[in-house]
């Protein structure tokens, strides 16, 4: 089962905050401010699916899609799809 | 017509008063119609080429929208021809010259031939827009629009030779020119049409006399140290200006049309690791290269370092080939690949070792090291053969030799833009807050004094400065 969004949303913050090794600010843009480069995208990608439990495929999704709290929730929303 | 000449200038006078004067419905096909007129200005012939892609990207893109069982082939099978045009146009005779590598020889008729056929302006740049297009169209982040429309996209006069390289989401939305008359369209325009100007003909073009004659085949012997360096900084700075220049020149034209372009440089020399002058460099591009190639195949190892450090080397030795086909670009680009898996590794040990990462001493040597690092790579990308490239590395780095072959100015000039480019970031900050101060949103002095001053200046020295058929560095690639 996918995660609700708040539960997506305070495991996104929480690992961003850990890449970032500082508290998130709301509204904070991640990729585009150059705070975190795609890589770390990656990486938070890998943190989010152990955290929910989910599988996020992402050849269809670029680094942008994580730009910001609210929109790695839609994008998990989006493209997660629970692991087996 | 180059954008920093009088003729363009003109066009480009004229075609804004007729959009601001023409209702908008109007304005798509007007605007079509100049853009048309401006590539054909460069080859009648080749007008057929964006034509082409358009056509692909529009039949191809048809099917990605109606087939869903099979979306990923016909996105596959769009790239492969878009990518096999610019082949053909860009790299035919660099493959055909390298065949004798792999022990086949290709006629001296058929080199000729080769030869013969010209390179369509700005192929480079609208093919990756038209695979970004498709790639976005698969992934669901754009929708298929009209013919007409995809082809003002391809077309659209400002960035059709040498960018931005737009994303569709950002620069077709704004197409539909909706928009009434601000007069902010027209300062912001001409704050950048006209700086980009004398970027060109001032800085560039007057480097480029230098430049030119130190990395010539013929030119003589290995330099002395002096020379390499003042050399190697001079043609840094000299393609910094000329396609800055030339962004700021396209990003204005677009922004007398009240369209917003995506910045290009982001003071790039001020980078402090090699990452971070890449986000501040060709940004459009780099941006490209991240979302459509270097994340998707970073995806498929989730950033495992081996692969990891392959990829970079690869996909910037890619970067490379993009800009010329020659190897003094991929040597160019694989050394940026370089330089970006040591920083990796660098960044690896920071973990282990946390000191590093509060060290001033060590972010102030990557600063140094970066400068250093992308002022040496620019000497195989500028010189004319490897053989040159490397008389002027090695007198910048081991065979240390006195003496000077140019005249002062060319020292002293170079210095001065090397401090311009230093002070840049504070020049620019302190210009943005007297404006502000004098009130940038109303009808301040400044805008009704100052700028016209300002502009009226700019244009006296780059008529003073005009060179003719003078052309833009990025406009060959």
């Amino acid at each position: 089962m996918i995660p609700d969004s708040t539960t997506i949303r305070n495991a996104a913050r929480e690992v961003v905050s850990q890449l970032i090794g500082r508290p998130l600010k709301d509204g904070q843009r991640l990729v585009t401010s150059g705070l975190i480069d795609s890589l770390s995208v990656l990486k938070l990608i890998g943190l989010l699916e152990k955290k929910l439990l989910v599988k996020i495929p992402p050849e269809t999704l670029q680094p942008e899609d994580f730009d910001n709290v609210d929109l790695i929730v839609e994008t998990v929303q989006r493209v997660a799809i629970p692991n087996p | 017509m180059t954008f920093n000449s009088v003729p363009y200038l003109v066009f480009l006078a004229i075609a804004v008063a007729l959009f601001w004067l023409l209702p908008p419905r109007f304005r798509r096909v007007f605007v079509l119609l100049t853009s048309l007129a401006f590539y054909a200005s460069w080859g009648l012939l080749f007008v057929w080429l964006p034509l082409l892609v358009a056509s692909i990207v529009y039949v191809i893109g048809r099917q990605i929208t109606s087939d869903s069982a099979r979306q990923k082939r016909w996105m596959w099978l769009g790239i492969t021809c878009v990518l096999v045009l610019l082949i053909f146009f860009k790299y035919r005779v660099f493959l055909l010259d390298n065949l004798s590598v792999l022990g086949i020889s290709v006629s001296a008729h058929t080199l000729s031939l080769a030869t013969r056929i010209a390179f369509p302006l700005g192929t480079s740049f609208y093919t990756f827009e038209a695979i970004a297009y498709l790639v976005d169209l698969r992934q669901g982040r754009v929708k298929l629009p009209s013919f007409l429309d995809l082809c003002l996209f391809f077309f659209f006069w400002p960035n059709i030779l040498s960018g931005p390289l737009v994303r569709a989401r950002e620069l077709m939305p704004q197409l539909t020119f909706q928009k009434d008359f601000e007069p902010r369209f027209c300062f912001e325009g001409m704050d950048r049409l006209v700086w980009g100007l004398v970027q060109k003909n001032v800085i560039a073009n007057l480097l480029g006399i230098w430049v030119d004659k130190g990395f010539a085949p013929n030119a003589p012997g290995i330099p002395s140290t002096i020379d390499g360096w003042f050399l190697a900084v001079a043609f840094g700075l000299q393609i910094y200006f000329d396609f800055a220049a030339y962004t700021n020149m396209a990003i204005g034209a677009a922004r007398l049309l009240g369209v917003t372009l995506p910045e290009n440089f982001r003071q790039p020399y001020h980078g402090a690791t090699p990452p971070e002058f890449w986000s501040r460099w060709h940004m459009t591009l780099s941006r490209w290269v991240r979302d459509y190639l270097f994340f998707p195949l970073n995806a498929k190892w989730a950033g495992a370092p081996f692969p990891l450090y392959v990829s970079l080397i690869g996909v910037m030795a890619l970067v490379g080939l993009w800009h010329g086909a020659g190897w003094g670009y991929i040597l160019w680009g694989t050394l940026h690949g370089a330089y970006l898996v040591i920083y990796r590794i660098y960044e690896s040990w920071k973990t282990a070792w946390p000191s590093l990462a509060s060290s001033a001493m060590a972010s102030g040597l990557w600063r140094l090291l970066t400068l250093v690092a992308v002022i040496a790579a620019w000497v195989p990308f500028r010189a004319a053969t490897l053989h040159k490239a490397a008389e002027i590395l090695s007198a910048m780095f081991y065979r240390f030799g006195s003496g000077r072959a140019y005249g002062s100015t060319f020292y002293v000039f170079t210095a001065a833009i090397t401090v311009f480019c230093a002070i840049e970031p504070w020049l620019m900050g302190k210009l943005t807050k007297l404006e502000v101060q004098a009130g940038a949103e109303g009808p301040s002095p400044f805008r009704i004094l100052v700028r016209p001053i300002a502009y009226s200046f700019g244009l006296l020295l780059f008529l003073l400065f005009y060179e003719h058929n003078a052309q833009f560095i990025y406009s060959q690639f």
